[in-house]
């Protein structure tokens, strides 16, 4: 029972990316063939044109990682402060808030005070809306690092003679890799998935792989809205299989209140 | 200064939306005015469009903890724990991607309608019952319950493991229950009871979500997100304050939701919670 359930949620699973893949090679498949007539590559050589899918790859690619990378850092930084603060509930409410919010509406909200900043469509502005979202993500995470484990750690370090630089990079960082590693991913994904705010932020002129992937299905171009969504999946799956392993409650020790 | 990272952002988009919405500021602002929120709060679309954002998110949430609740008793071996599992997959889909494949599978010209062209049980696309565009909003009811239900049956069975609910059930069962009768008394009540902050959250995401409704929705009537997006003017400007304070009526609605799922998860014993 348990196998059969786990093919058919397999397959359930596979078959859409099966079919993204024959429409991302169909070059004609009139209705009602159950086939393509005529197969082609270039929606995948498109990749490589100038302009192409493959800028648009680029850029998600680079807002993803540098959001991530920005949100983790500073959410490791300034999680302690959240998890020790006394108002804690309080900031969790806020923290979860944007999640609970459509991000249509905090990018509708941001919209006006970006293009008053200069902000608004260009690469910074939508990585710093995209941030906002991330950072929030980060902190809610890794504010579950503080335990009274990971604080004994600490204490143990400078009893021992290690300097607050030493404890951070000798104790902390070792034991805080698995959840940071977790952290980067899923604030990796929060910039890789987002739409709305590169079309409210970007305002048409930062095009990524989810604002392309729009413009495709409107255009009825759906060889290249499919090789748009394969590449889309690509980084999750990847993220997925490399952090098959690792459990970060094994670290946080306490789960979240 | 961490009060200032994580509400400052908010507070300034909420105080912009406020500001603009009354005509303070913004290239509309002729004075402080509330004709923008009259007329929103005026205008049969808003609550059209609230009312059928609460039909998608409360439908797409009840078919997905159906789905959930029939695979956890066809299924009572506990889900794997491993991150790489059928259940996990979802995670790798975007929102947009599920729209999109939707569209392919379900549409009127899509691999389900060719399909039924093959066995002979339609003669043209236009025969296929796609649920795609629909403004019943049935194909995004669909796409939404298919992509949260492996986080239900995640949830439920972690739940399930938490409360010892098959011991629950066998003592039922000892003292005369049926299995259905365990099932649906004893069960069903204490995950769904337990589950229920979470759910919340759920119905909110649901209820607030944008691509899939974006690909899949009818062009009338509309979700809530969408429809801030089409006031917040992208040819017109003249309906941004409304869209604003649209956009500021739901945050307020949101905030005020979840601050009461928090508060019942706060209240819920530590055993309890997921």
């Amino acid at each position: 029972m348990r196998r059969v359930s786990n093919i058919a949620l397999w397959t359930a699973f596979l078959a859409p990316v099966a079919l993204l893949l024959v429409w991302s090679f169909a070059w004609r498949w009139p209705w009602p063939a159950p086939l393509p007539n005529r197969w082609r590559a270039s929606a995948w050589t498109d990749l490589a044109a100038t302009g192409g899918l493959g800028a648009a790859a680029l850029r998600s690619l680079g807002i993803a990682t540098t959001v991530a990378v920005v949100a983790t850092g500073l959410g490791f930084v300034t999680s302690r402060s959240v998890a020790e603060a006394r108002a804690r509930e309080a900031l969790q409410w806020l923290l979860h808030l944007p999640f609970a919010l459509s991000p249509v509406v905090l990018g509708v909200g941001l919209e006006y005070s970006f293009l008053r900043a200069g902000l608004a469509g260009n690469l910074v502005g939508v990585a710093l809306a995209q941030g906002i979202l991330a950072y929030a993500y980060a902190v809610i995470l890794l504010s579950g690092l503080w335990t009274a484990r990971v604080g004994a750690f600490l204490e143990g370090a400078a009893t021992l003679g290690a300097t607050p630089r030493q404890a951070w990079t000798l104790v902390l960082l070792p034991l805080a890799r698995p959840l940071l590693a977790l952290c980067f991913v899923q604030t990796f994904l929060i910039s890789w998935f987002d739409y709305a705010l590169v079309l409210l932020i970007g305002g048409g002129r930062v095009a990524t792989l989810t604002t392309s992937l729009y413009q495709f299905v409107q255009s009825g171009d759906l060889r290249l809205a499919a090789a748009s969504a394969l590449l889309l999946l690509l980084p999750p799956l990847v993220a997925l299989v490399t952090q098959a392993q690792p459990r970060p409650d094994a670290l946080a020790g306490e789960p979240d209140p | 200064m961490i009060w200032a990272l994580v509400g400052g952002p908010l507070l300034l988009s909420a105080a912009f939306m406020l500001a603009y919405s009354v005509g303070l500021t913004g290239l509309l602002a002729h004075g402080l005015s509330f004709a923008a929120w009259a007329t929103v709060l005026d205008d049969r679309v808003t609550w059209i469009s609230l009312g059928f954002s609460c039909w998608v998110g409360a439908a797409s949430l009840g078919i997905s903890m159906l789905g959930a609740l029939a695979v956890l008793a066809l299924r009572p071996a506990p889900v794997a724990r491993s991150m790489l599992t059928p259940w996990s997959l979802p995670i790798a889909v975007p929102p947009m991607v599920a729209g999109l494949s939707a569209v392919l599978w379900l549409g009127n010209a899509g691999a389900l309608a060719r399909a039924a062209y093959a066995l002979g049980w339609i003669r043209r696309p236009a025969d296929f019952p796609s649920p795609i565009y629909s403004t019943s909003g049935l194909g995004i009811i669909v796409t939404q319950a298919a992509l949260v239900l492996p986080f239900l049956i995640v949830l439920f069975d972690r739940l399930s493991r938490v409360h010892r609910l098959g011991a629950l059930d066998e003592a039922a069962r000892t003292l005369g229950a049926s299995p259905s009768l365990a099932w649906w008394r004893v069960r069903v009540p204490l995950l769904l009871r337990s589950a229920a902050p979470t759910l919340g959250i759920y119905f909110l995401a649901l209820s607030g979500a944008f691509e899939i409704p974006l690909l899949v929705g009818a062009s009338y009537p509309t979700m809530l997100s969408v429809r801030v997006v089409q006031l917040s003017g992208r040819f017109d400007l003249s309906t941004r304050p409304q869209a604003y304070a649209l956009a500021l009526l739901y945050a307020l609605g949101v905030a005020v939701s979840s601050a009461v799922a928090r508060r019942l998860r706060t209240s819920t014993p530590r055993t309890e919670r997921i």
